[in-house]
């Protein structure tokens, strides 16, 4: 089995005042549309002042979210670069596929192709931080950023050194994958305010979101950090199946349900999915801290990389927000498990420790 | 010494031909696969070559026993399910069903082919339709999915996407999986189907050529499109010793580094190039001249060709020789580094080295010049082979006879 990983940094891009933490969701933004947008930082403190100009969102999401999560490690270049992403930039995807279409193949702008290659974060980051290490891009649905973690705990087993992998997640929302998605049932049809998407669990549907997520990892023990002591990716689980997957997952880590302090989950309102979560939470002791997390992000692809930044955050900060707990607890915040359900029919367990 | 990465068997599809024979005969007779595309609807059809696949949607479905036309099923899923159809009669059923293991695939546009005919219904209000069969088909991993589907399996999945090296990182990210324990056995690969959105990329990128492209030739004028698949299932030698099956080729050394240079452009002298090569070689433990073959990435763009022949011959000198597959395919761009994992594979059993088509001319960047020339009875021990991609990722990977 491998050695756990520990978490240097976290830093998210997220609807929430997620960027900058002088506090930690204190004030909650909250959407009546069924969609949320990121708040945007200031990306020039983290992008080339030239080639920013003709970034995309996503584009200047990702690197200035990766950058920042190096910044915040005091690593100023990683020995590898991985990432994840479901959609990939859709703006650039969409605008150079409409061009296409509506100038019929003629006179195209290579900059919206160039930057719809799902792999161009990576690119730049690597650009800017020289790093010309392990370098790698995971384009997976509800996997991609489990992937990325997995793919960075081998890269850092692999190591026999002290090594720094840069690894994150990055997914956009935009006007025309919010209308494609309405017609397979992604969205709720009557929409409730973001805050209230939790109790909406009677309708199907949830309610769109973005964000981007980036940790700096190292394979060498830190006090005070948060380790990652192991991933699952489950494939088409089942109510019974995912209790005893998670049971069967925390074992091989030494743990047991009742070990779990802290239980993050991916609970998005959608009344399809919540079987997969209830016999769970069932079964954690009273004690335990539920909280959830996408009515302030909304659902993307890579929504669990917000989940992970929670997780890492809750060690720098006593108090939980009252708006992320579902269920209040007692227990001091060292073991902690996410668990997230995607749309296409995945789910993902992550296992922490904060050291 | 650790449990050695094998490949045993694999399953292949490109302009040349489906399967190990139809690709042996046309490397080995000159004939490149490459025409005016006849499925692809676009309107410089009647300008460019490509390596399109030489089937219709319709005769890939029919031969997969699917439902013809509007299916739900894209060009790139279908040209997956049909390379994997051949990996997969090669090995018993069960082995895949009760065991661990990867599907690995690799993937740059998904089903963008079938999307971008009928993305302004996507957009539209009109909620019915043919198009909502294909509504979740635009994302790189709905042909990992369907090939998963169709085919009942259960395994650890995962797609990468990092341009014209994905699948040569799938079979990375497949070795290393196993030999973490992770999983027992991986299936890796990659697929691409053309679509009009990737041939516009790369016009307007203007590094296309009209003609027959002519890697590391001092004339040489862009890229040659290509589509295709190729999978190769990877397992330890010990466990492919233990069920009998036949070594196909040791997975014996591979690197993935980054230029770290410009987003779409290597480095001008090769130094990203260079560095991948000399990391495969040292995870091989092998010397740059036990190398008998490179099987180069040779795109025949302006860039890559002079970067890559300045980092090979920094590297190897002229005492190895080295061509480029893509005149005879084209670029097949996510599934380059699979498929050309299988052409070395392929010269190591037949002692080849495949011809660099089209070279005429010396170029002036450098001294050595590619294999012009279909050589045979060359003794072939290890064969590496390059797929470098946009963002600067790097990809080498070493197979071995022995």
């Amino acid at each position: 089995m491998m050695n756990p990983v520990y978490i240097l940094s976290a830093c998210a891009i997220s609807p929430q005042h997620s960027f900058e933490v002088e506090n930690f969701l204190n004030l909650v933004i909250s959407a009546d549309d069924g969609k949320l947008f990121v708040a945007e930082p200031d990306y020039r403190r983290f992008i080339n002042p030239v080639a920013i100009r003709r970034m995309s969102r996503q584009l200047k999401m990702g690197i200035a979210c990766g950058m920042r999560a190096l910044q915040l490690a005091n690593v100023s270049m990683p020995d590898s670069i991985i990432t994840g992403t479901g959609l990939g930039s859709m703006t650039d995807m969409e605008h150079f596929l409409k061009d296409m279409i509506t100038l019929q193949e003629e006179a195209l702008n290579p900059t919206f192709f160039i930057q719809s290659t799902y792999n161009s974060v990576n690119g730049w980051l690597a650009l800017q931080t020289k790093s010309t290490g392990y370098n790698q891009t995971y384009v997976h649905r509800g996997f991609s950023i489990e992937l990325s973690l997995l793919d960075a705990q081998m890269f850092l087993n692999e190591a026999q050194t002290s090594k720094v992998a840069l690894v994150g997640c990055f997914d956009e929302l935009t006007a025309d994958y919010f209308v494609v998605k309405s017609k397979c049932e992604y969205w709720k049809e009557s929409v409730p305010n973001s805050l209230n998407l939790l109790s909406h669990n009677h309708t199907n549907g949830t309610i769109a979101g973005e964000g981007a997520a980036f940790f700096a990892l190292t394979n060498e023990p830190k006090q005070l950090s948060c380790a990652l002591l192991g991933l699952k990716l489950l494939n088409l689980p089942s109510s019974k199946d995912f209790l005893q997957e998670i049971q069967g997952f925390l074992s091989k880590h030494g743990v047991e349900l009742k070990d779990i302090d802290v239980a993050i989950v991916g609970k998005n309102g959608d009344a399809r999915f919540e079987y997969l979560y209830d016999p769970t939470l069932a079964a954690f002791e009273v004690e335990t801290h539920v909280l959830a997390f996408k009515h302030l992000t909304g659902e993307y692809p890579t929504a669990s990389g917000f989940a992970l930044w929670l997780a890492v955050q809750l060690q720098h900060w006593n108090q939980i927000p009252k708006q992320l707990i579902l269920k209040s607890g007692t227990r001091p915040k060292r073991n902690i498990l996410v668990i997230n359900h995607y749309v296409l029919h995945t789910a993902s367990l992550m296992l922490l420790q904060q050291q | 010494m650790a449990d050695r990465i094998v490949v045993t068997a694999l399953g292949i599809l490109s302009a040349l031909g489906q399967g190990l024979p139809d690709h042996a005969q046309a490397l080995s007779n000159n004939i490149q696969g490459l025409d005016h595309p006849k499925f692809l609807k676009t309107i410089h059809a009647p300008e460019f070559i490509m390596g399109e696949v030489k089937k219709s949607n319709d005769d890939l479905a029919a031969a997969l026993q699917l439902p013809t036309g509007d299916n739900g099923y894209t060009r790139t899923t279908l040209l997956a399910l049909t390379a994997m159809q051949q990996l997969l009669k090669q090995i018993d059923a069960p082995l895949l069903q009760d065991e661990t293991f990867a599907f690995i695939n690799a993937n740059t546009v998904g089903g963008m082919c079938s999307v971008e005919d009928m993305y302004f219904d996507f957009i539209s209000q009109k909620k019915e339709g043919y198009f909502v069969k294909y509504i979740d088909t635009l994302d790189c991993a709905e042909s990992t999915e369907n090939v998963v589907r169709y085919f009942g399996l259960k395994p650890h999945v995962a797609t990468i996407s990092t341009a014209c090296s994905s699948s040569a990182n799938a079979l990375i990210l497949g070795a290393r999986m196993i030999k973490h324990g992770l999983v027992e056995r991986a299936i890796c690969g990659g697929c691409d189907a053309m679509s009009r959105f990737t041939v516009n990329g790369f016009l307007s990128l203007k590094n296309v050529d009209k003609f027959p492209c002519k890697p590391f030739d001092q004339n040489r004028n862009g890229l040659n499109l290509g589509e295709g698949a190729g999978y190769l299932l990877l397992e330890k030698e010990s466990d492919a010793k233990a069920r009998g099956a036949t070594i196909l080729a040791y997975f014996s050394g591979y690197a993935n580094s980054n230029d770290a240079y410009h987003p779409t452009a290597p480095s001008p002298d090769g130094e990203g190039a260079f560095r991948t090569m000399k990391q495969a070689l040292d995870s091989a433990h092998l010397h740059a001249n036990e190398i008998s073959y490179i099987n180069a990435h040779g795109t025949a763009t302006t860039n890559n060709d002079a970067a890559e022949g300045k980092a090979i011959q920094r590297l190897f000198g002229n005492s190895v020789p080295f061509s480029s597959t893509k005149p005879f395919t084209g670029h097949t761009l996510a599934a380059a580094g699979s498929i050309e994992a299988v052409f070395s594979i392929l010269a190591m059993q037949q002692q080849i080295v495949f011809p660099n088509l089209n070279f005429e001319t010396q170029m002036d960047e450098l001294e050595i010049s590619p294999v012009a020339c279909l050589q045979t009875n060359i003794p072939i021990h290890h064969v590496i082979s390059n797929s470098f991609g946009f963002g600067g990722n790097n990809v080498s990977l070493i197979f071995s006879k022995e």
